[in-house]
């Protein structure tokens, strides 16, 4: 296999559900993908703090399920994707929908 | 390059303590945070000091076996030029590979084949940034298997195929030491200290048995150990404090940072 797609296969393991690599520690590669997933979930708290303050304690797990089953790619940038994954949460109510914002005179 | 003497991470979050704190040579700004054209207030005022303001880069990802993103290395550049800054930098690692953007330093596999895609890789970067370059060694939590090189030589043959110079940081150093059994001494040993460019310094913590280089916690004394380890075997140009969360205040960074300065004083 060429480097590319080794490199490739490590990271649809770490960050998209993909199968481990042979030759790497599995125990290893949940850390990594732990660590990642966690500093991943810090930024878009960062760019987006209304999320975690509505979703307290269920951020994280809900960011977690968010990025295995549609993980971030190179051309979309972290603000995109963290409106995506607020889109996401309304999607599933996990968030109430936004009202309309109003015009005052 | 001249002397940089002790200095410490740029954050936006520090930028006020930065500026007041005393013994406080340089800093380094990782450059993606950056924009040329409007640079913090707070950091042009500390280049008006004349203070060294060293760009550092996250993202290049100049272990990636597919094209260069030269965009990026470009970005750097501009970055390097607004600073007027005689060094730019950025890792020994991945971040992007089949489309995907793993957000942090992915380790390489240290094979010839991986470190020839490094080469050419950073001779191009070099070409566009136009300054001195330097490579860093990180931290890493897993192993590729069937390594040829250890990482000291990986690093070596990087400095020697390239002309880049090196930064080091002990913490991923002790990181390493601790999580894939990289030998500390053998690596302070095989390294090309005339191609150093300056240390990194950082604290981490211990989770599950395994250490994470967090930058969020204090320095712990095996790193400062490792910091008096490597001064036995050369005189390091500039040691950087890299704090990038929980910021304590003040007396404790000042206190980190005179423990840095007293570690590389003779």
């Amino acid at each position: 296999m060429s480097l590319a797609s080794q490199q490739a296969a490590l990271l649809r393991a770490l960050l998209a559900d993909g199968p481990p690599p042979s030759g790497f520690s599995p125990e290893r590669l949940r850390i990594e993908a732990d660590v990642l997933r966690r500093k991943h979930s810090r930024l878009i708290a960062y760019l987006r703090p209304d999320l975690e303050e509505s979703l307290g304690d269920r951020f994280y797990p809900l960011f977690a399920e968010f990025t295995a089953a549609s993980p971030k790619t190179s051309d979309v940038r972290a603000r995109e994707y963290a409106d995506s994954f607020a889109t996401w949460l309304i999607s599933r109510g996990d968030l109430p929908r936004p009202r309309r914002r109003l015009f005052r005179r | 390059m001249a002397e940089l003497g002790i200095g410490i991470g740029w954050r936006h979050e520090l930028d006020l303590s930065i500026a007041r704190l005393p013994g406080v040579d340089w800093v380094e700004v990782v450059a993606e945070n950056l924009h040329a054209s409007h640079l913090p207030e707070t950091l042009v005022a500390l280049r008006s000091r004349g203070m060294p303001v060293l760009p550092h880069a996250v993202s290049l990802s100049l272990g990636s076996a597919e094209p260069l993103d030269t965009a990026r290395v470009e970005h750097l550049a501009e970055i390097t030029q607004a600073l007027d800054a005689p060094l730019a930098s950025d890792h020994v690692c991945f971040v992007r590979a089949g489309g995907l953007d793993s957000g942090h330093l992915m380790p390489l596999p240290r094979t010839r084949e991986a470190l020839d895609v490094l080469v050419a890789n950073v001779r191009l970067a070099m070409s566009i940034i136009g300054t001195e370059f330097a490579l860093e060694n990180i931290a890493a939590l897993l192993e590729w298997p069937d390594a040829e090189l250890t990482e000291e030589q990986f690093l070596t043959e990087l400095t020697e195929r390239t002309g880049c110079r090196l930064i080091i940081d002990v913490a991923n150093l002790y990181a390493n030491a601790r999580n894939i059994g990289t030998d500390p001494v053998a690596f302070l040993d095989g390294i090309p200290w005339e191609r150093l460019a300056y240390v990194h310094m950082a604290g981490g913590i211990e989770r599950d048995g395994v250490y994470h280089d967090t930058h969020a916690h204090p320095v712990l004394p095996e790193v400062l150990d490792l910091l008096a380890e490597l001064r036995r075997r050369t005189d390091p140009p500039g040691v950087l404090l890299e704090r990038d969360d929980d910021y304590p205040p003040d007396s404790e960074l000042e206190a980190e940072l005179a423990a840095l300065r007293a570690a590389v004083t003779p």
